[in-house]
């Protein structure tokens, strides 16, 4: 809202300068966005918060500083007061059809003669950001400005019959607005109709045909009160914001209408522009009812932590326009506590509880008198949600792993979520920023590659890079960490070789965290499986199940999205953990410790030959099953094809530890475990021992 | 090779000088002992043998000279000796100066360093610290908290919605939350008072793309629900805050308005950088915004089935980029959803 330094003082007798109002009223309610010059005047651009609409007007933006500088701030008269010389004679045919929606309407003629308004009008205008078009639509400009009570003029001789009526519009009416477009009207929109036609929308904005032009000799004024919801609805549905409809969606006041036109009549004389006729007509089927709200002093304290001295409740109320008168509550449980009833002005469309008045208190008296406590521990604090310490851990184990945290946006472009939705609907959004931000995302995955593709592009040669974040489903939100890592594994060093990653890589991340949050040694079984999937490449993609749960999905990504997402030529190891289905899958039992063995443990090892479609973790299993209860662990630490082994076959080396907790195992019986294992080698697997 | 012992003391002196000054190593250094002090053919051994037929005052007169060059060459060699075992460097020495084999170790994302700077203040005030759902209902995220359909207030937070709802949850999801009051209402509605808590969570607006915004951030949002909750208790616990993540404890409160709070206030902490003086930091005003808070409303207690007349709240909501953006300087918002390494790696692991 801009006000020009000297039209607030026409009202009150401020004296301190446009910046010193500006850092007192920032802690007032009404902070200064801009101050500018315009001519000699200076422009405050005050945020009128939204339930404020009566600080839309000079005279409630100088009420505000008034009360904030303890000025005197005229019209002495109280809230809603009639203005001097109100005498309608209701001469103008009015009619009101839609008393819940147009709950007031004053018209007054006037004949005038249409030209530029003076010059100090139009400077007023313009200081405020509204172009001047001529006397009499600056008059209902100014008005508004000026009182906040929006005002309109129209061509009385374009009126058919003279009549003034609001209505609904017909179904498909259509009528050009000011601005010169052709609108189709519905029923749900309030007009303002002469004996045919709609000339008007009540309350947003006037229309073409009976504009006031050069022409025009006869005017009638409107000042109108319009219910705020319908005339949000209306100028929603329109998609037409203007300074009307601006402060009747958020509520005038009722009483106003009558010192609007008074003012507007007033103005038309004053600036030669024209001459009242006399004829006023006030329709007012719907009349202010003063709202009451009981202030219970003790409850001022009790809500704001601090006490307002009695002086300065009764300074700040009647500053602001508020009426007050001390009761006694008449009944239980309650029954002789002292109350404030307090009447506020009709334009305070928000004040409706005794929570509001507090506040008015609180920032006139100041929030800098506030002092500074704490609220007292009545209980103590329940446990915070499990989830926050798990995705720490998770976190930290990532960090260690050397993954860096990314943070993307849980929308995506939806070809980007295609590869990952496995056969259900992508969520989508209904009015998204963009097509890069369409789909809520099915998979942390594409926001991290895009990531890795970024740091690519930006010529890091190395990048590993993890988010904790929600993932989305017709199904429900689910809490995942996604992994990437793409270039070197270990990287440039002079004592030693550079290795690029692979997919043992991304499997060992998987497998240390499975290690540390399910305590995989302790016994709780990890399926490694080979999946298909559109975003994994085919062979290289495997699924973790932990008790028949699928828990995370890893492998190479599929060239072709890495190509799509302008990744370089480099193979990308991507991985997937569904954290909320590995907490389900997490042992419940709190930690017991071992005893640390007393016996020695005995190392073998054991190389084979096998057929290379013969998987490790067969051969494993043979092993385990094979094996007497002193085998502790069974270690894969060599695989071998080349020179020496027949094509077809790979070299398998396994390192075997055997223990028992009761004895020091002798050498006889290792030696016949091993036999024994070497025997199911060979039945089961045609094995040759190397 | 043995030395003339003809050459006197003085020569002797001055050769021994010269050829210490060459010696590199012990093998040297050994081998210049023997060669001038050694028991057989040294200088020394020569020079006495020599003297054995010179004349008594010949004697007296080069003995003399020759203990004395004797005496300086063993403290020289000692010295000498002293000094290579200050060099020494054992066959299998390393180049200690060659760099290191790095563990590599990942960087944290600075919004995650704030949440868990927040999420540490308020356990330590004795908070407890929730996660909601993100996307959500009308009703949690509007109605509830005193926003009805065409409430005007709906407009200061441009919404997201979804283009079919969802039915998983109790009532239709309509939208991605616009703030993480939606959680205040969902726990208030299944716990009794007190309420004690911080919520901390993405959020989403329609919000373009610039400097100091993105239509996804975070929020921290804190409630405290109980008998005697005031204002005067949201200055002592946000100064807390604004202390332990600026620095700053001074911190003043401008009336706001927001449909959910009543009293509302904008939460202002003086500037960390100039101390209140004026800088380009606080824009010359010494103070800095940083989040938005206020007083329960009275239809939200309603809304939740609290009795507005027994208990009084507190509540606040804070934007995580914003605290990160003052903190470390960060001018574009947008670095934060970048990931870029050559970002992330200034802030440590």
């Amino acid at each position: 809202m801009k006000v020009p330094l000297s039209w607030v003082r026409e009202f009150v007798d401020v004296k301190a300068s446009a910046e010193e109002i500006g850092t007192l009223m920032g802690v007032r309610g009404l902070p200064l966005e801009g101050l500018t010059a315009h001519g000699d005047d200076l422009v405050m651009d005050f945020e009128v918060h939204a339930n404020r609409p009566d600080l839309l007007s000079m005279v409630g933006v100088a009420r505000e500083i008034g009360c904030a500088y303890r000025l005197r701030f005229p019209p002495p008269k109280g809230g809603g007061y009639i203005p001097e010389g109100w005498n309608p004679d209701q001469a103008i045919p009015i009619t009101i059809e839609e008393p819940e929606l147009c709950g007031r309407y004053v018209g007054a003629t006037a004949d005038v003669t249409v030209g530029p308004s003076p010059q100090w009008m139009q400077d007023r205008l313009l200081a405020c950001g509204i172009r001047p078009i001529s006397n009499i639509v600056d008059i209902t400009n100014y008005v508004m400005l000026e009182l906040g009570q929006p005002m309109h003029a129209f061509d009385l001789d374009k009126m058919i019959d003279g009549k003034v009526i609001v209505r609904r519009a017909k179904r498909g009416e259509t009528m050009t607005t000011l601005d010169g477009k052709k609108r189709t009207l519905t029923p749900d929109m309030l007009v303002i109709a002469d004996a045919r036609n709609a000339e008007d929308i009540g309350g947003v904005m006037g229309g073409a045909s009976s504009e006031i032009t050069a022409a025009t000799k006869r005017v009638v004024f409107e000042a109108a009160y319009f219910a705020p919801s319908h005339i949000r609805q209306t100028s929603k549905a329109l998609g037409l914001k203007t300074e009307a409809s601006t402060r009747f969606e958020r509520g005038m006041d009722r009483t106003a209408p009558p010192r609007a036109m008074m003012r507007a009549l007033e103005l038309l004389q004053r600036t030669g522009a024209g001459r009242p006729t006399g004829h006023i007509t006030d329709v007012y089927p719907r009349p202010h009812q003063p709202k009451t709200v009981k202030l219970e002093r003790a409850r001022i304290s009790g809500l704001l932590g601090m006490d307002v001295p009695d002086s300065e409740i009764d300074r700040v109320l009647a500053s602001l326009g508020f009426a007050t008168a001390p009761h006694e509550f008449a009944t239980a449980p309650h029954k002789g506590v002292p109350y404030l009833e307090i009447t506020p002005p009709p334009w305070r469309v928000d004040i409706n509880r005794q929570v509001d008045v507090i506040e008015e208190l609180g920032r006139h008296y100041g929030f800098e008198h506030l002092p500074t406590t704490f609220p007292g521990v009545e209980q103590a604090p329940p446990p915070s949600d499990p989830r926050i310490a798990r995705d720490r851990k998770i976190r930290t184990a990532l960090l260690a792993m050397g993954f860096s945290e990314s943070i993307t946006f849980a929308f995506i472009e939806h070809a980007a979520a295609e590869p990952f939705l496995a056969g259900q609907k992508p969520i989508a959004i209904a009015n998204p920023l963009s097509e890069k931000f369409a789909v809520m995302r099915p998979s942390l995955l594409p926001g991290l590659i895009d990531a890795v593709s970024h740091n690519r592009r930006h010529g890091l040669a190395a990048v590993r890079l993890f988010e904790i974040g929600t993932r989305f489903s017709p199904s429900g939100e689910s809490r995942a960490a996604g992994f990437a890592w793409t270039g070197l594994a270990t990287p440039d060093h002079w004592g030693g070789a550079r290795r690029a990653v692979d997919f043992a890589d991304i499997k060992g991340v998987i497998e240390q965290i499975c290690a540390m949050t399910l305590g995989t040694a302790k016994g709780v079984p990890c399926d490694f499986t080979e999946v298909e999937t559109p975003y994994l490449v085919s062979g290289r993609a495997a699924m973790l199940r932990v008790k028949d749960r699928a828990i995370g999905v890893f492998g190479q990504l599929s060239p072709a999205i890495a190509e799509a997402r302008e990744l370089p030529a480099d193979e990308v190891y991507v991985g997937e953990i569904d954290l909320d289905a590995l907490t389900a899958a997490s042992p419940v039992e709190t930690l017991r410790t071992s005893p640390l063995p007393r016996y020695p443990s005995v190392v073998r090892d054991v190389s084979i030959l096998v057929a290379d479609t013969l998987s490790a973790a067969t051969v494993r299993g043979t092993i385990r099953s094979a094996a007497p209860d002193t085998l502790l662990q069974v270690r894969e630490f060599d695989r071998y094809q080349g020179k020496g082994v027949p094509d077809g076959n790979v070299s398998l080396s396994f390192r075997l530890t055997f223990q028992s907790p009761e004895r020091t195992l002798t050498d006889e019986e290792v030696q016949a475990g091993m036999d024994a294992i070497i025997a199911a080698l060979i039945r089961e697997h045609q094995a040759v021992q190397r | 090779m043995g030395i003339d012992p003809s050459i006197g003391p003085d020569q002797a002196r001055a050769l021994f000088r010269t050829e210490l000054a060459e010696v590199r190593d012990r093998a040297a250094l050994q081998a210049l002992r023997t060669r001038w002090i050694g028991r057989h053919n040294s200088w020394i051994a020569a020079f006495m043998d020599a003297l054995k037929t010179a004349t008594p005052e010949q004697k007296k007169a080069l003995g003399k000279g020759a203990n004395e060059l004797k005496k300086e060459v063993e403290a020289a060699l000692d010295e000498k000796s002293a000094q290579l075992a200050a060099t020494r460097r054992p066959a299998n020495a390393v180049d200690i100066t060659l760099p290191g084999r790095v563990p590599q170790i990942g960087y944290r994302h600075p919004l995650s360093l704030v949440r868990d700077e927040v999420i540490e203040i308020f356990t330590r005030l004795g908070y407890q610290v929730l996660e909601g759902p993100e996307l959500e209902d009308d009703y949690h995220n509007f109605e509830a908290l005193n926003m009805p359909p065409d409430h005007p207030a709906r407009d200061m937070q441009d919404t997201l919605y979804l283009e079919s709802a969802l039915t998983y949850s109790d009532r239709p999801l309509t939208l991605l939350r616009t703030h993480t009051s939606a959680m205040q209402i969902r726990h208030m509605e299944k716990n009794s008072p007190p309420v004690r808590l911080v919520a901390i969570g993405p959020v989403y607006r329609k919000d373009n793309l610039d400097l100091t915004h993105t239509p996804m951030f975070h929020q921290v949002e804190g409630l405290v629900v109980g008998r005697r909750i005031t204002l005067a208790d949201l200055k002592g616990t946000l100064s807390a805050m604004a202390a332990a993540l600026f620095g700053s404890a001074t911190i003043r409160f401008r009336p706001s308005f927001f449909p959910y709070t009543e009293p509302s206030a904008e939460v202002d902490i003086q500037c960390f950088k100039c101390k209140g003086a004026g800088c380009q930091l606080c824009k010359r005003s010494g103070w800095i915004e940083i989040l938005g808070s206020g007083m329960v409303h009275p239809a939200v207690f309603e809304a939740v089935g609290y009795d507005a007349g027994e208990v009084t709240g507190f509540a606040f909501g804070m934007g995580v980029e914003r605290v990160a953006q003052l903190k470390w300087g960060v001018g574009d918002i947008r670095l934060f959803y970048e990931n870029d390494l050559r970002f992330l790696e200034q802030f440590g692991s």
